[in-house]
């Protein structure tokens, strides 16, 4: 589903080049939820953002089910990002000025549905992250776990292709942290959904299928999680 | 698109709905400025040719004056050119005047005047002199031994008093001599003492045209000016062709022609001030619209980042920035012409006074306010659209992280 050859991403020019990816390689199948892991500063929020659209490979190759992404107009990443793309970003990135239901259906009109239907949609989405009842909340009114959670069920809730999330439980607790991976398992389980998700938390591994780890930029290790 | 239009209200309306009151007042606030700029000034400048032009009208000219050619002191057949005059469509009145020279006295005050003429019951269509009577009363059709006098030289002007000879203390039912400029003199009861806070009137005097006609053993029909108001103000030249196209061979002008240079000039440069004010207010206000909504979108870089990041088409953002500024400059107009309005009844009921006696009241140029409307709403949409469409083709890293 998504295959990456001889990545590269380097910030920065000269002397100060910073080579946050150098030569990345791999391949996720759909339906796989893997884990990219590694050390703070290895490369882990670099390559997620560029499989998730969100920024560009200085080099190298990407696609999505057999298209070349990596050299799509803005226009058509923007589609990609709407509609098959999930990301969950590190620290929420939710409007303000929205409510968390709000945050979650602008998608859905985005992509067409009547208000209606995008709202019954938003509230699945929330329920699934267990904020049904707070779906009127401004994020202002909510804690960062909720926070994280309303970013989810918007991620979530377009039932994208594929999902990013960008050590979505940094700002959880134990409990509310296997609350949303319980929904990624779910949703990976009976949906079918192809999830990929750095995480720093060794006792996330047992969530997960398969766990790349990084270092300094490159794979360093790419494990199949046997019992789970 | 429909989609793109329903998402940038969705952003829009929660923006305003929840975004801070405070900073929406702000904007609001100078955007009313920026409105009443556009406006107000105009008004007033309006209002002072109001005036200027006004008095000219009103007083010795109307819309259009007819006088004789060439060296000839008289219009010879007044009666047939008023006849042909009147048949002319768009015309509202016309009278004929006598002008001449004279000096008045009385109890040993000498003052030169001029004298003029008129068919009273004709004036009421005419001019403001029936209305500027300031005690007593106006010319009656048989006034035959009564005089008008103007304030300045009855020496009861308030505002010119120290400026002029007077007869002293002449009031409503003084007797004065009058000797006219060919040696004739006559005495008159001051029936009404007028005045228009302007020299042009205050030092004038007023006698029925038959009198004239009399002292001056004129046949009938002679005048010395024809004086014609017109139905639809602002068509001056088109009927003063008009009035000549009726065969009228005398001399025609228009009010604007006769003022003199002054305050011609004074009106020129008037003119010349309203258009720049206009062209300075639009300028700032525009230059003010686009920063005010800039600053705006800046501080909201990474919540546009977001949306980009999240699917939400540029065009989207682009078009909710649009209809955000469009609200804020609405709500701005709204303000700004509540404020303007106010100001209009103010200075309507409490005038600018101008050279102690010139009132100044702001006039509303309706097709001036819709303009300002028209424009800011433009800009609004311009200001809205052209930061957010600089800050929507960002990358969405730097958008969100700022790198
Ligand atoms: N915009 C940038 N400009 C320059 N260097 C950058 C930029 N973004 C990231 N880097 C560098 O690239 C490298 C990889 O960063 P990245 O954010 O991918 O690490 P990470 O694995 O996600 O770390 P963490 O676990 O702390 O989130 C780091 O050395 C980082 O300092
Ligand atoms: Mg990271």
């Amino acid at each position: 589903m998504i295959k990456v050859k001889n990545l590269k991403r380097y910030y920065g020019s000269g002397s100060t080049t910073v080579k946050a990816l150098n030569g990345v390689s791999f391949e996720i199948n759909k339906g796989e939820f893997v884990a990219i892991m590694g050390a703070s500063g290895s490369g882990k929020t670099t390559i997620l953002r560029i499989l998730a659209l969100l920024d560009d490979a200085t080099s190298g190759e990407y696609t999505i089910r057999g298209l070349k992404v990596s050299s799509l107009p803005e226009a058509e990443r923007s589609y990609y990002r709407l509609t098959q793309v999930g990301y969950v970003f590190q620290d929420y990135a939710l409007i303000n000025e929205m409510t968390a239901a709000e945050n979650v259906y602008i998608l859905s009109m985005m992509e067409g549905k009547s208000k209606k239907e995008s709202y019954k949609v938003a509230l699945e989405a929330l329920e699934k992250v267990g904020l049904k009842d707070k779906h009127d909340r401004i994020p202002d009114e909510l804690s960062g776990g909720e926070k994280q959670r309303v970013a989810i069920a918007r991620a979530i809730a377009k039932k994208p292709d594929i999902m990013f999330a960008d050590e979505p439980c940094a700002n959880l607790d134990t409990r509310n942290s296997e609350q949303v991976l319980d929904v990624f398992k779910d949703l990976n389980d009976n949906y079918g959904q192809t999830i990929v998700m750095v995480t720093h938390e060794p006792w996330h591994v047992k969530y997960v299928d398969r766990v790349i780890t990084f270092k300094d930029g490159v794979m360093v290790g790419d494990e199949w999680v046997e019992d789970r | 698109m429909i989609d793109d239009i329903r998402v940038g209200v969705l952003i829009a309306s929660s923006s305003i709905k929840r975004g801070n009151k405070k900073t929406l007042l702000f904007i609001v606030f100078v955007l009313s400025l920026i409105f009443m700029n556009l406006v107000f000034l105009p008004s007033m400048i309006g209002g002072m040719t109001v005036l200027f032009t006004g008095i000219m009208q009103d007083y010795p000219y109307g819309d259009i004056v007819i006088e004789p050619t060439g060296d000839n002191t008289y219009i010879n057949n007044a009666d047939n050119v008023l006849q042909k005059v009147r048949a002319v469509e768009g015309v509202r009145a016309a009278t004929k005047r006598l002008d001449v020279g004279a000096s008045i006295e009385h109890k040993q005050n000498v003052v030169g005047v001029t004298i003029t003429g008129v068919i009273p019951t004709e004036e009421y269509e005419i001019s403001q002199y029936p209305y500027i009577i300031k005690e007593g009363d106006f010319l009656g059709e048989l006034s035959r031994d009564e005089i008008i006098i103007g304030s300045i030289i009855s020496g009861t002007s308030t505002t010119f008093g120290e400026i002029y000879d007077d007869l002293g203390e002449t009031r409503v039912g003084s007797l004065v001599d009058v000797t006219y400029s060919n040696g004739v003199k006559r005495t008159y009861k001051v029936k009404g003492i007028m005045e228009g806070n302007f020299e042009l009137v205050d030092l004038n005097a007023m006698v029925h045209y038959k009198e004239i006609e009399d002292v001056y053993g004129l046949d009938k029909g002679k005048a010395t000016s024809v004086v014609v108001r017109i139905d639809e103000p602002g068509t001056e030249d088109e009927m003063k062709a008009k009035i000549r196209e009726a065969g009228v061979n005398e001399q025609v002008f228009t009010w604007a022609d006769k003022s003199e240079t002054l305050i011609r000039q004074a009106l020129q440069s008037l003119g010349a001030i309203d258009v720049m004010s206009k062209f300075v207010g639009l300028i700032v206000g525009a230059a003010l619209i686009l920063i005010i909504i800039y600053i705006n979108i800046l501080n909201r870089k990474k919540e546009i980042g977001i949306l980009k990041a999240v699917g939400i088409t540029p065009r989207s953002i682009v078009l909710s920035y649009a209809f955000l500024s469009m609200f804020y400059v609405s709500l701005g107009i709204f303000a700004g012409l509540i404020l303007y309005l106010s100001l209009m009844f103010y200075f309507q009921a409490n005038p600018v006074v101008f050279y102690e006696t010139m009132e100044i009241r702001p006039q509303i140029d309706v097709m001036l306010v819709i303009q300002s409307i028209v424009t800011m709403l433009t800009l609004s949409v311009i200001a809205g659209t052209l930061p957010a469409w600089s800050v929507s083709k960002e990358s969405i890293l730097k958008a969100i992280w700022g790198r």
